[in-house]
């Protein structure tokens, strides 16, 4: 069980940033530490060797002035001078035999007689004691005097190599609590960081088709996963909308055939009940007939738009004159408009074409006109007109009827809205939206303005064909 | 009078002489038209008292002229031609104005009440009916 935690922790994303972030923060440290060590040790090395070479020349200058005697004046000054930092010295004869020999008493033990078997040179070579008790060495350099007599001086690495120790003891001392802190701090880094991450997985959990609301609280950081939080609210909102628009539809449509149906099975009952002649069975069918023409229409409309919306629509274009188009639709309702006293009004130049399926668009123009006409009161103006607006061609219908008002506005494209709420005129509540899919499957738009008493105007936006 | 005689010697079925109108023009093409069919198309159409000259366009009832609209005319043809024939809205719609959709507001509806008003208000024998839930007959009432 807790090895399955721990298998578990092992994969999430923030042990991995932690154990990541914690491996760096180590490797740097030890690779810090490392070169901080090695410039230590090289440039104590500098240091003493230096030292050594100076006393080397001093001392040989020292003999060169004045011989032997003053060479051995000289080292017995330099003893007493040098008790702190006592420096090796020996005087060695031409063939290596000591001659005279200065070891600070500190010091650890070497065997002095090796350096007999070790030929001095004058290049600079350092010759490498090592001690016989412990792991310092004996830094020797040489020079020639003359009658072939060597100088030698030399320093134990003893002073520079506790140094050193020191540096080491301390760094792993300060290494526990910085190795710890490494890996606290990652914890933490990747914990903040994670936040965010955290939140979105629990708002997903927690949503639901019926509950759309939760969203990821924003850290109003603008980085990149506050970015994805704004993303995903911004997603959710949209889904948000689309479900309920969805429902809203989905209701309408329910809601649409219900009166319909009821009707339907009214009388249908009507005239199963016994006691009516043939006539009166007759009429019944004729009804029964009517409302199932009536339900037939509404399922195809629907699909129409739903094919028209999700861009399956079979759209037969061909570039045709819009003035042809408007005429045969005018044509259409010619008698319907006499019949209302209404006036229609068309203008549109010759020649402004475009490319479009033609039933469709003639379709489009009648729902509209259709509109027009039965919001609009007797003895009104409809006007229909076409005209060039850069590489659109816009087709205006306007109508001087009850207008919509300004809440309605957005819901009249809706699958089924009615604007009459007691439904007294004739048709399915399906124009608009039929218009609106139709015009979008010709990658074009249609919009409405309309003032409540004055009347409405609706407008076309099709690519013109140039 | 030369150029009529090489017109129809040089293949031409008739010859029409500017200035003319069209609706002789009209009527020396469908009479061509007949003959090459070999048919006996009418020139006119009856049914009982009403009658419907193709060539002229024109329409009598118990010998009196009614006025009709072209769409009425075309309407009023198609169910002279098609009587004792019930014909859908729909067949209406799409032999009057070649349109596949159907219109939220009945436009047959309203052409057929004009039609009826023209051909039956005045006269006793109504003879365009209603068939409801299937569409509207051309026939003598029983």
């Amino acid at each position: 069980m807790y090895l399955k935690h721990l298998l578990k922790i092992r994969k999430t994303v923030g042990f991995r940033l932690t154990a990541w972030y914690s491996v760096i923060f180590i490797l740097s440290s030890l690779l810090l530490f490392v070169m901080a060590y090695f410039f230590l040790s090289s440039a104590l090395q500098r240091r003493d060797r230096k030292t050594i070479l100076l006393e080397l020349g001093g001392l040989s200058t020292k003999y060169k002035t004045g011989g032997m005697i003053s060479l051995k004046k000289e080292l017995k000054i330099e003893k007493k001078i040098r008790k702190k930092n006592p420096l090796f010295i020996r005087i060695a004869g031409a063939k290596n035999n000591t001659l005279n020999i200065f070891l600070p008493y500190q010091w650890a033990e070497f065997d002095l007689k090796d350096l007999e078997k070790i030929a001095p040179n004058n290049n600079r070579k350092w010759i490498r004691l090592p001690a016989i008790d412990d792991k310092y060495l004996l830094e020797v350099a040489s020079t020639r005097l003359l009658e072939g007599h060597w100088l030698q001086v030399g320093m134990s690495t003893e002073k520079r190599e506790m140094v050193l120790e020191r540096f080491r003891e301390t760094f792993v001392v300060i290494m526990i609590p910085l190795v710890l802190l490494g890996f606290i701090a990652g914890f933490f880094l990747s914990f903040r960081s994670l936040r965010p991450i955290r939140q979105l997985i629990g708002t997903v959990q927690s949503l639901d088709i019926g509950k759309m609301e939760a969203r990821v609280p924003s850290s109003g950081t603008g980085d990149e996963l506050d970015e994805m939080v704004r993303l995903f609210n911004g997603m959710m909102e949209k889904i948000k909308t689309l479900i309920n628009a969805m429902k809203g539809s989905l209701d309408n449509v329910a809601h649409g055939f219900r009166t319909p149906m009821t009707r339907f099975r009214g009388m249908a009952e009507m005239a199963l009940q016994a006691g009516h002649d043939a006539e009166f069975c007759r009429e019944a069918l004729a009804d029964c007939i009517e409302e199932s023409d009536r339900i037939l229409t509404m399922l195809n409309t629907l699909m129409d738009i739903s094919e028209a919306e999700t861009g399956v629509m079979n759209l037969d274009r061909k570039v045709v004159d819009i003035s042809a188009l408007m005429d045969g639709v005018v044509d259409l309702y010619r008698y319907v408009a006499e019949e209302k006293s209404l006036s229609i009004h068309m203008s549109a130049p010759h020649g402004l074409s475009v490319a479009v399926d033609p039933d469709r668009i003639s379709q489009v123009l009648a729902n509209l006109l259709d509109n027009a006409i039965k919001y609009t009161p007797a003895g009104g103006q409809i006007s229909i007109e076409a005209y060039k607006r850069q590489a659109e061609a816009v087709i205006r219908i306007k109508d001087t009827g009850a207008g919509i008002s300004h809440e309605e506005l957005p819901m009249i494209w809706d699958r089924l809205y009615r604007a009459d709420p007691n439904h007294s005129l004739k048709g399915l509540g399906l124009g608009l939206s039929q218009v609106k899919a139709i015009i979008q499957a010709h990658n074009g738009r249609v919009d409405v303005v309309s003032k409540p008493g004055k009347g409405s105007t609706f407008s076309i936006y099709l690519l013109a064909d140039l | 009078m030369d150029d009529r005689v090489k017109g129809l010697q040089t293949g031409g079925d008739d010859y029409l002489i500017k200035p003319f109108v069209f609706p002789e023009l009209l009527a020396r093409v469908q009479a061509l038209i007949r003959r090459v069919n070999g048919s006996t198309e009418p020139t006119s159409l009856t049914f009982g008292d009403l009658s419907l000259d193709l060539l002229k366009r024109e329409v009598h009832r118990s010998g009196k002229k009614l006025d009709l609209q072209p769409r009425e005319l075309a309407l009023l043809e198609y169910l002279m031609r098609n009587a004792e024939k019930v014909l859908s809205k729909t067949m209406i719609l799409e032999h009057i104005w070649s349109y596949q959709f159907d219109p939220q507001t009945n436009v047959v509806d309203v052409l057929v009440s004009r039609l009826r008003s023209k051909v039956d208000r005045d006269f006793p024998e109504k003879i365009i009916h209603t068939i409801r839930g299937i569409g509207y007959v051309l026939k003598t009432s029983s």
